[in-house]
């Protein structure tokens, strides 16, 4: 079905800084003490220009050689503290980044888990992915590395400054003169460059997403010999992105000498307006070489601190889109169920702004009963399964379970409830044991190769490492049926009141799609189980079928009746057996 | 994965003859961009030297300017000062340009090479590399690989100023150049053995990360799953833990890292400190002059703060050859299939040995089997997916070209659709696309995408249903109108009137081709020139559908008469 795209949305200002606040204030004394550790680790490495200064003026005072020892003794002593403190700052400053990190991606996972599945598909899963590996990592490295290295470069250039001030407050002024040209360069970078480093991430996902589509395809390239395609695409990914590149480097020409100045122009005034000032009287030698050297010493935190800004604009914007998840709307169910009959009543239906697939459809599985849902393709089955899953919300009618809206019922109680199994077969990365006990973590041993046998899933029992087996692409790769027979064995797993069989064991092979049919009908037995199906095997051992055509029940009653009646099931059914009618 | 198992002996090259050794594809990487590396490195020494000059023009001011209180002299090393610094900066701005296009183009190249190494190594890519893997090599991997030649270039301006700042200080006196470049050389050798222990912390941080984003993926793909069967408190926990290895990781990396980079910021301060004690017990001797002293210690700290240059090459190496290693082991992945035929002509039917069945040429032949693994593994080796004894009349399929085979037998699976318009996917004329999806019965996919070929479908089809992706999967291979299809249970996912109408279309489509089909829906095998049917992986009997209909076994598993 093709759905109208609605994009997640993404965070403002105001939530971002509550993001990050909450971050900070989460882990607030180690965060507390990487400031303080920062603070006093710039303050060890500045007092070495300001001693340098010191060391000048004592010798034109005719200072001795222990005395010039002493204070280069002291020099020696702050370097072995700025490094105790340094490495203890950088030591608990990754430590917190990896936390946050670690707490960030957690909740925007929960988060993301409890979103409504509408709203998911509405999106797009490629928004979602991108934001689930993309952005969850660009924001931890920004919390774990940019992000300490820039408070440790600004610290630094505070400090510096401090200690420019307090070595003569009159070449202290000077010093600042570079700090306007920074400012304004600073402002207009960021303005500039955050479009131009989006389009550059944008093009390396562009990049990203091409070349695992050719992995993944590998064999339809071979099929279709698409061999010229993929080169075609791949190279014209990776030729965009040299534009963006370019893009960037044509931004950094201009700025990077910008940046100089703001280190540059301070040390060539102080040298030449110092000089003058000393000549005057004003200024001690010692303090115009101090203070040159602490400009000198700016190069390096501006150039970092400057550098990382561009990064701090595309870690921000990674945020707003992480952040973003939290806005979603939580859904709103706090209805009670009481028992476990399904209804619908006078249901439509329709995706998005389309056309209503469902007109009027009422349908009442009994308990226990084994209802089997058949039609033409495009009649909405599937949507039916759907409504009753509570994954979407009829336009008009009611779909309860146990008298409460199922799209109104907390998704916890609903899942003891109810359980849907559809045609995607996903399997997790992860060992067999992990992909089984899904729905039922407590089961053991025993439970999972018991729900594998009743799904007839022989292969699971020749796995080299059992249930430990690792599954997955990379892994061992099940196929289709074994990746049905595997949703099956979920179920039986977590043994539900109602189960909804979407096309479920379509890709089983023939032989033993009966059985499977067979043993599931006898593990459910008691269940509520609708089961909606193109092939009519299922049909025929039916405690009742309901035929859905446009968007209604067209005949509902057992497959002799049907049959009897000569109706839209009977053609169905020759049809499928291979009888002309 | 290719590991390479003896690390000095060199792996053999790749199949794309891309080198599958982690120091020669770096070495491959810079050498291709040796003309912009040789000019920005060139440029980076003449802008490390302006560098290294400025602290110099300073204390020449402070001695000859200040101290001698010659004001007739600071217009003309006013004006040196300006241009030093004015010269260094935009020099730099010069350098660092021609390395980043560098860089720039080694990224592309690398991804240039990754496409072209999937087209090479075909289908042997499949299971070798994960979709989260892929997004690394292509991006992060591309990148460091890329960036150590800019970082190289870093090194390299670092090394310079070295070699200009000790030759300066020795000069003004051999001491403090001997202390100064040994102290440069003693941070290298103090921090080597650091940087080990680091690489060996990021190897196992980056693998948690790559676990980490692999599970992240399985939120977007299983989400469905997930909601169908109520796991997500499961998976949540799941995370979670594997969250917590990953920071775990990560402390274990910070331990490391702290060291390093505190060391990166407090030897260059030793290193100052050092220089300075020196400079000052010269300077009080009258051996060197105030503007000395302080030329020595600002000429250390720009020179410790560029062995932070060296250290950061250090690291980038680590990690591009890291990177590197990943890439090679991606690049000697190869064809599951060997390719070493060069025959053309074939004729006649197509055998597989195994399960001695044969595709008679120009009939639909539909393949009956109670099990769909044995029959699907037939089809693979007869359109050589899998090497074997098969044969295309008296030639072994192994024995003829790969790309002829590929152009003339077609097997349909589970085939991949890529993002692109319905007619791109088709890949035909628009009439003879229209004509496929009607043989399909995919008009409803048409219609869906907005009734036109224009429609765009999104990487594996995602926007359309399990059942339209069958059937638009069905409409290409139809499109393609090869001289063989074969294809694996085709309707599957479609409803027995539709099924029917495929059946008969198709078969009309085919006429005059050959064509087998995997199925056991007695709606194909009313149109069927002959029926294999299969037990145990063996064809047991061959002939009509109505000739084997005689046999019981048969007949239960194709009339669909008693359900189990």
């Amino acid at each position: 079905m093709s759905v109208p795209s609605t994009r997640l949305p993404t965070a403002g200002r105001a939530e971002m800084m509550r993001a990050v606040k909450r971050l900070v204030l989460d882990d607030k004394a180690a965060f507390t003490g990487v400031v303080v550790l920062y603070v006093a680790a710039a303050g060890a490495s500045a007092a070495l220009p300001v001693m340098l200064g010191e060391v000048i003026d004592g010798i034109g005072t005719g200072w001795t050689a222990s005395r010039v020892d002493l204070i280069c003794g002291i020099i020696a002593g702050c370097v072995l503290a700025q490094l105790l403190l340094m490495r203890t700052g950088r030591r608990l400053g990754y430590r917190l980044g990896e936390r946050a990190a670690a707490r960030l991606r957690e909740s925007f996972i929960d988060r993301v888990l409890r979103l409504p599945l509408g709203t998911v598909e509405r999106a797009g899963t490629g928004d979602l992915a991108t934001r689930t590996s993309g952005d969850v990592g660009a924001v931890a490295e920004l919390l774990r590395k940019t992000g300490p290295e820039v408070a440790v470069a600004l610290i630094e250039v505070t400090v510096i400054t401090v200690a420019a001030f307090v070595v003569s407050p009159l070449l202290g002024l000077l010093f600042l003169i570079g700090s306007p040209a920074l400012v304004i360069a600073g402002r207009r970078y960021v303005r500039l460059a955050s479009p131009v480093f989006l389009k550059e991430r944008a093009a390396m996902s562009e990049i990203a997403e091409t070349l695992t589509a050719s992995a993944a395809g590998a064999q339809t390239v071979a099929a279709y010999r698409m061999q010229d395609e993929r080169r075609g695409a791949g190279y014209g990914r990776a030729a965009v992105h040299m534009k963006r590149l370019k893009g960037i480097v044509r931004l950094q020409t201009w700025f990077f000498p910008a940046t100089d100045l703001a280190f540059l122009t301070p040390a060539v005034v102080v040298t030449i307006v110092g000089g003058i000032w000393y000549m005057n009287g004003w200024v001690s030698v010692g303090e115009v070489v101090a203070v040159a050297m602490l400009t000198l010493r700016l190069d390096g935190p501006v150039f970092r601190s400057m550098m990382a800004l561009s990064e701090f604009q595309m870690g921000g914007a990674a945020m707003a889109r992480v952040e973003g998840v939290h806005l979603m709307p939580d859904e709103e169910r706090g209805a009670a169920s009481d028992g476990a009959e399904v209804r619908l009543d006078d249901v439509t239906f329709g995706y998005g702004d389309g056309p209503d697939v469902l007109h009027g459809l009422s349908l009442r599985p009994r308990r226990g009963e084994r209802l089997v849902v058949v039609g033409p393709s495009g009649a909405g089955k599937s949507t039916i399964a759907r409504l009753i899953a509570g994954i979407d919300r009829p336009r008009t009618g009611r779909v309860t379970l146990g008298g409460a809206p199922v799209a109104d019922i907390p998704l916890e109680e609903l899942r003891r409830k109810v359980i849907l199994v559809t045609q995607e077969h996903y399997i997790f990365t992860a060992t067999l044991r992990d992909n089984l006990n899904l729905a039922a973590p407590e089961a053991d041993d025993e439970a999972l190769f018991a729900a594998l046998a009743t799904v007839d899933a022989r292969w699971a029992v020749d796995l080299p490492d059992g249930l430990d087996t690792m599954l997955g692409e990379e892994h061992h790769e099940l196929n289709l049926a074994e990746a049905q027979q595997l949703a099956l064995a979920r179920v039986i797993l977590a043994d539900p009141d109602v189960v909804i069989l979407d096309e479920a064991t379509a890709g089983i092979d023939p032989g033993s799609a009966g059985n499977v049919e067979a043993s599931l009908a006898a593990a459910l037995h008691g269940r509520t189980v609708i089961a909606i199906a193109h092939q009519l095997q299922a049909a025929e051992t039916a405690d009742r079928v309901a035929v859905v055509r446009e968007g209604r029940i067209a005949e509902s009653g057992t497959h002799d009746e049907l049959l009897a009646a000569e109706g839209i099931y009977a053609g169905l059914w020759w049809a499928w057996k291979g009888v002309a009618v | 994965m290719v590991v390479n198992p003896n690390p000095l002996r060199p792996a053999p090259p790749s199949p794309s003859g891309i080198p599958t050794d982690p120091w020669r594809y770096l070495w491959r990487v810079a050498r291709t961009q040796s003309g912009r590396v040789a000019v920005g490195f060139i440029t980076l020494s003449i802008s490390g030297t302006a560098w290294i000059l400025l602290p110099w023009v300073i204390s020449k001011i402070v001695d000859e300017v200040i101290i001698a209180k010659a004001t007739e002299d600071l217009l003309p090393w006013a004006i040196a000062l300006v241009i030093t610094a004015i010269g260094s900066s935009w020099i730099f701005v010069a350098g660092y340009r021609f390395l980043f296009m560098a860089e720039s183009r080694a990224r592309v190249e690398t991804v240039e090479s990754l496409t072209d190494h999937l087209n090479t190594a075909g289908t042997g890519v499949r299971g070798a590399v994960s979709p989260g893997e892929m997004v690394n090599l292509s991006t992060e991997d591309a990148h460091k690989t890329g960036s150590f030649i800019f970082q190289l270039g870093f090194g390299w301006m670092g090394l310079v100023m070295l070699v200009v700042g000790t030759v300066i200080l020795w000069n003004t006196d051999t001491r403090l150049g001997i202390v100064a470049a040994g102290g440069v050389f003693a941070i290298g050798f103090l921090v080597g053995p650091l940087l080990g222990r680091l690489q060996h912390h990021q190897i196992a941080y980056r693998a948690s990360v790559a676990t980490l984003t692999g599970q992240a993926a399985d939120v977007v793909g299983g989400l469905r799953v997930l909601r169908g069967v109520g796991g997500e408190a499961q998976f949540s926990q799941r995370y979670r833990a594997a969250s917590a290895d990953l920071r775990d990781a990560g402390y274990g990396v910070a331990t490391a890292d702290s060291w390093v980079q505190g060391l990166r910021a407090s030897l260059p301060l030793a290193l100052i400190a050092i220089v300075t004690w020196v400079g000052a017990r010269l300077a009080l001797d009258r051996s060197i002059t105030i503007g000395e002293l302080s030329a020595a210690f600002g000429m250390t700290a720009l020179l410790a703060q560029h062995a932070g240059a060296l250290i950061g090459m250090a690291q980038a190496i680590i990690a591009a050859q890291v990177s590197s290693r990943r890439l090679t082991a991606f690049f000697g992945t190869e064809s599951d299939i060997s390719d070493g035929g060069t025959g053309r002509e074939a004729r006649g039917a197509l055998r597989d040995r195994e399960t001695g069945l044969t595709v008679e040429p120009g009939k639909l032949t539909v393949v009956v089997s109670a099990e769909g693994k044995p029959a699907a593994l037939a089809l693979e080796r007869l359109a050589r997916y899998r090497d074997s004894q098969a044969e295309w009349g008296a030639v072994p399929l192994a024995d003829l070209e790969l790309d002829t085979v590929r152009e003339r037998v077609l097997l349909l699976r589970e085939d991949y659709l890529f993002a692109q318009t319905l007619g791109e996917t088709l890949r035909v004329s628009p009439e003879a696309a229209m004509s496929a999806i009607r043989a399909a019965c995919a008009e409803d996919v048409h219609s869906s995408l907005g009734s036109t070929l224009d429609g765009a479908i999104t990487n594996g089809g995602r926007n359309l249903s399990g059942g339209q992706r069958q059937r638009l999967r069905l409409a290409r291979a139809l499109a393609a109108d090869a001289e063989t299809l074969l294809a694996v249970e085709p309707t599957s996912a479609v409803d027995a009137h539709t099924e029917s109408l495929i059946a008969e279309r198709v078969t009309e489509a085919r006429r005059g081709r050959t064509t087998a089909v995997v199925t056991a829906s007695p709606l194909w095998l009313a149109h069927a020139d002959l029926v294999a049917w299969m037990v145990d992986g063996k064809v047991r009997a061959t002939g009509t559908h109505a000739e084997l209909s005689l046999d019981g076994e048969y007949r239960s598993l194709t009339s669909r008469q008693e359900s189990r």
